[in-house]
């Protein structure tokens, strides 16, 4: 008899595992709008593990990247699938964090006490873009090197950090087979460590601070087996999604690194297309300093947003208005980078 | 007793404050030894004189792309004789080529463009194009560059 009632009160691993994550989770995150900030967690595993598959045929060297690559693509049994999948699932990360930013950015989500989840969050996105930036440059062709030997000599112009950076970078004045290795190190080891923390960080901050409040009252459910099962639907439709992209656009290959000569179509991926306009039609400086300047508002916004609340104005269509002129400036300045 | 306890976290604060600075001190010594370790030693260039033609092979050609210890360098006779024009654009570090049907350089990377003289006349380049010195010692001539 009191056997039993032990065994009755001792909880299975899995039970426990469960009571771990359960939380109740506020009824509008039913709605996919809401749903966005696990689609990038999702597409970050797919990447990790097809990233980690690609480091065993990968030559971090100058002379040999680019064959390496080209191997994986076209002579290794399913590289060309592994590679594939490794780029659409990076691209569809970077523009579902896009979507996820703009939704958290419009409804106000980081509104005290969520000002940690907004931080924590743009390190995130921004890790995110650095990872995208140092992986692209590891396929050695010519948009790799004349990326790298541009990003760096833009990060040679920032103020004060920005020389000793660059160098660090570089390895040295140039641009060399030690910036290779350099950028392998940081988008193959340190950078996935800092977005794995951020991501757990992330995550810990949402659970912690709670949910973001929605105006009116509404109803709860739970996160297992309600919320997790939606992640999970969620999970099995971008894999679909990811295969078919994969098939109808398998990866592709530039002319390889040249330095001697600049291609005439060196242009980055599409999610630094507009950055790549907008330098181009500034002057250097003040295009290099908006960049900054849109970057530390763009970080430190929940606090702005309190400020002008407090001195009462309405945030709410003011965000409205900001986030459609944002997304409208992107729009135009990579279509006009494509057309021209 | 206030006063005594009062005494006591004085003492652990001052030495949980000598603690945190010892490990700053320690934590910070070793992040600085790690960042001389990932920089890479400068080596010592000097100027030197390199010879790259003599008056009348350079005479024939309208413009002579280059690679002499690292830098790239285009030969060109302007207006005012012959230039060694670094390739370097002076935007973001592109490479310019010369475009003989323009009479410019264009730099491919943010359309920058320059004149035949190497003066910046359209896109994002805040300055002209880079020059290395030339010397003539009767036919020979020579650029004189860090190598």
């Amino acid at each position: 008899m009191e056997a039993t009632i032990e065994k009755i009160s001792e909880k299975s691993i899995k039970d426990k595992i469960i009571d771990f994550i359960q939380e109740e989770v506020p009824d509008h995150m039913n709605s996919f709008f809401y749903c966005m900030g696990a689609t990038p967690l999702v597409l970050f595993m797919v990447a990790a593990a097809t990233g980690v598959l690609m480091t065993f045929y990968y030559i971090p060297y100058s002379e040999k990247a680019y064959a390496s690559v080209k191997a994986i693509n076209s002579e290794i049994y399913l590289g060309w699938f592994i590679r594939g999948l490794h780029k659409v699932s990076v691209n569809l990360m970077i523009f579902t964090l896009f979507l996820h930013i703009l939704r958290v950015f419009i409804t106000r989500a980081y509104k005290a006490p969520g000002e940690l989840k907004w931080l924590i969050g743009i390190g995130l996105f921004f890790t995110t873009l650095a990872m995208g930036f140092t992986g692209y440059s590891l396929v050695y062709d010519q948009v790799s090197y004349w990326g790298m030997t541009v990003v760096m000599n833009m990060a040679e112009e920032m103020p004060l950090f920005g020389p000793p950076l660059a160098y660090l970078l570089r390895g040295g004045a140039d641009v060399s087979e030690i910036t290779l290795l350099r950028l392998y190190d940081l988008h193959t080891k340190l950078l996935p460590m800092l977005l794995i923390l951020l991501i757990g960080g992330h995550i810990i901050a949402v659970r912690v601070l709670g949910f973001a409040k929605m105006e009116e009252a509404e109803g709860k459910h739970l996160f297992y087996p309600e919320h997790a099962m939606k992640v999970g639907l969620i999970a099995v439709g971008l894999l679909i999604v990811m295969v078919n992209l994969v098939m109808i656009f398998p990866p592709t290959i530039g002319q390889m690194a040249n330095p001697a000569e600049v291609a005439s179509n060196v242009a980055p991926p599409w999610y630094f297309s507009a950055v790549y306009k907008w330098i181009t039609i500034a002057p250097r400086q003040p295009a290099l300093f908006g960049i900054l300047i849109f970057s530390a508002v763009f970080a430190f916004y929940p606090y702005i947003d309190r400020f002008l609340t407090q001195r009462g104005f309405t945030m709410g269509r003011i965000n409205m208005a900001i986030g459609a002129s944002a997304i409208l400036t992107f729009a135009i300045l990579t279509l006009w980078n494509i057309i021209l | 007793m206030g006063v005594i306890n009062d005494d006591v976290s004085r003492r652990k604060f001052l030495s949980s404050a000598f603690m945190a600075v010892g490990l700053g001190f320690g934590l910070g010594a070793f992040g600085l030894r790690f960042l001389q370790f990932l920089s890479p030693k400068v080596k010592e260039k000097r100027f030197e004189e390199i010879l790259v033609g003599t008056v009348n092979e350079l005479s024939k050609s309208d413009a002579m792309p280059m690679e002499i210890a690292g830098s790239k360098l285009l030969l060109l006779k302007t207006d005012a004789g012959l230039v060694a024009f670094s390739r370097k654009c002076t935007d973001l570090g592109c490479l310019v080529s010369w475009d003989k049907a323009r009479q410019q350089f264009i730099c491919p990377c943010h359309q920058g463009v320059y004149d035949r003289n190497g003066k910046n006349i359209a896109g994002p380049p805040p300055r002209p194009l880079d020059r290395f010195q030339i010397v003539t010692k009767g036919e020979n001539i020579y650029v004189r560059l860090k190598a």
